[in-house]
């Protein structure tokens, strides 16, 4: 299959009073057509600025400040602001983690819904907007959506905010979805639900998703191959079975022990340590002050990214040495 | 809509007590500042005959409870009477009239100019955080913030009027004809002063809560969101973060105009701007009772028509308030 999105030693730096904060240092990602791909790692390692990144809405005080991202053979970095604004919507599209302040509270669900519609789109007219806003809330699984329609955010459910914020990021049919952690703000049924609903979607619109998340338990259930991020840099990379049986980093096998399983009834793990301060963050593998295989030349030297086996990706430098534990 | 119905409804009934409330309150001070016969009885110096006295005496119902004479007063009141001025003799409603529109046309013309100027001000603000034209208009801002008004006036007077001799320094239109034989632009010279100080005030006010707001509103998700459904910025900036930024200050402006009418004594008298404010300051240098009363009662009711008017906009604006 052929990559849909490449993004290429992305770096994306926002430029705040207490120094640059280096939130994007070095993310590398393809994406191909059609496949389910997450994007793992604890919160604040940098995954919602690399799509934010992609979509090139950073906003201030961040700044890409080197990379190459392409989508379907074009060069995103080099755009025209006025062309990438007709990238976005129609040809990449993203949904965000909060759905309670992702709808802005002060319309209806209908505006919402004919503005996205509309942009960059006059020809479509405001009845036939109204009409393609009643399908999608019935695409995304809304009851009553000619009632829908009229109400305000504050008058709905979490859960239906959410359905509504993916309608709306379908509204012109994008070849790709980035979901932002679509259901971490969600009760544990909701979340079930929306997922599959994501599952359901991502077939009838032949769409490509970029699932982002720090549960690895969604990445399992959801995805196809997945790249593991942290501080800013990319740890390791593989196809999900791969990676959750044969795992190469040590950050990765730190992740999977700390999943719930049900099946087993060990105490969980959470990774210990804290992600590091972004501004000043470690020499040599950014992992190592958390990291129980470390050795010296952990600390000096940035780890290579080498090639496992087809596929497979990893930054560490002791991998061969290693025998990790995955899932059993 | 029948929720916005619903809370315009709520909005109108409850100003009837509070109306109630801020009259009766103006009307027993007014009393304890003096009974209005001894007063006119000061101005005539001795001279009042006595059938004018009685009638005096059955006009004000003297010797009632205050609180009955207060309801006579509500009823006049609500018939547009309020009395007759002690140093003109005239109705004091009449006298009124275009005392309120002086003033009006001073503070509408001035905040309108406030938030023609401050909205593309705050944005610019918002959007240059931490540059040096942000740091430059939010330190104007803040010193006009807490400059009052009349102090400002005084400064402006001494520069435009007696250095450079440019601008008129009192009153809203010359006595004579002006040398220019147009008197709209004698209007707007005259006007020039003081709506420039009015309108920096208020300008201080709107952008430096609206930029605050833009900061806030702008890291919101909606905004992103908006930004990534690919909405030209120009239509999320006004769009989207205007109207969340600006719905909460409306409330503000709309207590900043009562308090600039509230305040407009000081502005006005600085600039002798004949208005409810400047006349306000010569009524009560004369004693003249009923005239103070009244132009109290009307600067209350017009501090309650702009409260109301702002959450009417506000409940337009936000649907979540109209819920109550
Ligand atoms: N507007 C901003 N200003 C300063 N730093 C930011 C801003 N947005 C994100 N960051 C920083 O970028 C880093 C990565 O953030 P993010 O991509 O949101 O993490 P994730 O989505 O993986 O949880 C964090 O350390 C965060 O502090
Ligand atoms: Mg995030």
């Amino acid at each position: 299959m052929e990559d849909l999105l490449k993004v290429e030693d992305l770096r994306t730096y926002f430029f705040t009073e207490a120094g640059v904060v280096k939130a994007v240092d070095g993310i590398s990602l393809d994406v191909r057509k059609g496949e389910s791909h997450g994007l793992v790692g604890e919160s604040g390692s940098g995954k919602s600025v690399t799509a934010l990144s992609v979509m090139r809405i950073v906003p201030k005080p961040g700044k890409i400040v080197g990379g190459k991202i392409s989508f379907d053979g074009t060069d995103l970095l080099t755009l025209k602001e006025d062309d990438m604004r007709r990238v976005r919507g129609s040809k990449i599209a993203m949904v965000f983690q909060d759905p309670i302040s992702s709808l802005d509270p002060l319309y209806t669900v209908g505006k919402q819904l004919i503005e996205a519609i509309r942009a960059n789109n006059e020809t479509v007219s405001k009845e036939q907007a109204r009409d393609m806003a009643i399908s999608l809330l019935s695409n995304v699984e809304i009851s009553e959506p000619e009632r829908r329609f009229n109400q305000y955010p504050h008058e709905l459910s979490g859960g239906m905010k959410q359905r509504i914020a993916i309608a709306r990021a379908l509204a012109r049919t994008p070849t790709l979805l980035f979901a932002d952690e679509p259901t971490t703000n969600l009760d544990v049924t909701i979340q079930a639900q929306v997922l599959n609903l994501m599952k359901d979607l991502k077939k009838n619109f032949n769409m490509t998703l970029v699932l982002i998340t720090h549960d690895m338990g969604i990445i399992a259930e959801m995805t196809s191959r997945v790249t593991v991020v942290y501080a800013g840099q990319v740890s390791e990379s593989a196809e999900t079975h791969t990676l959750f049986y044969h795992p190469t980093h040590p950050y990765t096998e730190a992740l999977l022990k700390a999943v719930p399983r049900l099946d087993k009834r060990k105490q969980l793990q959470s990774v210990g340590g804290n992600i590091p301060n972004l501004i000043d963050p470690p020499t040599g593998c950014r992992f190592h002050p958390r990291c129980p295989y470390a050795i010296q030349i952990c600390k000096e030297k940035v780890p290579d990214y080498e090639e496992v086996e087809t596929d497979h990706f990893v930054a560490c430098h002791r991998w061969k040495e290693l025998s990790l534990v995955g899932v059993q | 809509m029948g929720s916005l119905i619903n809370y315009i409804i709520r909005r109108v009934l409850f100003m009837i007590p509070v109306f109630i409330g801020v009259t009766l309150f103006t009307f027993l001070i007014g009393n304890a500042a003096g009974n209005p016969i001894n007063l006119i009885r000061l101005a005539f110096k001795g001279t009042l005959p006595q059938n004018v006295y009685l009638q005096l005496v059955a006009y004000y119902h003297i010797g009632e409870n205050p609180l009955i004479r207060y309801l006579y007063y509500l009823w006049d009141l609500i018939h547009f009477d309020l009395g007759l001025s002690i140093t003109s003799q005239r109705p004091v409603a009449s006298e009124i009239g275009p005392w309120v529109w002086t003033t009006l046309y001073l503070q509408l013309s001035a905040l309108a100019l406030a938030l023609l100027i401050g909205i593309p001000i705050a944005i610019y603000s918002a959007r240059h955080q931490h540059s040096k034209s942000d740091t430059t208009i939010t330190g104007i801002a803040i010193f006009g913030y807490s400059t009052p008004t009349f102090w400002l006036g005084i400064i402006f007077i001494y520069i435009f009027s007696f250095y450079l001799r440019v601008l008129p320094s009192s009153g809203a239109v010359s006595a004579i004809t002006p040398w220019w034989g147009n008197w709209t632009l004698d209007r707007i010279a005259h006007l020039i002063l003081p709506m420039t100080v009015l309108t920096y005030v208020q300008l201080a006010t709107i952008i430096r809560l609206l930029r605050g707001n833009l900061l806030e509103v702008l890291k919101q998700d909606y905004i992103l969101a908006a930004m990534a459904s690919g909405l030209k910025e120009r239509a999320v900036i006004y769009g989207h973060a205007l109207r969340n930024a600006i719905t909460p200050i409306i409330t503000i402006i709309g207590l900043s105009l009562g308090a600039s009418l509230a305040g407009a004594p000081g502005l006005e008298t600085a600039f002798s701007w004949p208005g409810l404010g400047y006349e306000f300051t010569q009524a009560a240098l004369a004693l003249d009772i009923p005239t103070v009363l009244g132009i109290t009662v009307i600067i209350s009711v017009m501090v309650l028509v702009a409260n109301l008017a702002t959450d009417l906009v506000y409940g337009f604006l936000d649907p979540r308030v109209r819920v109550s």
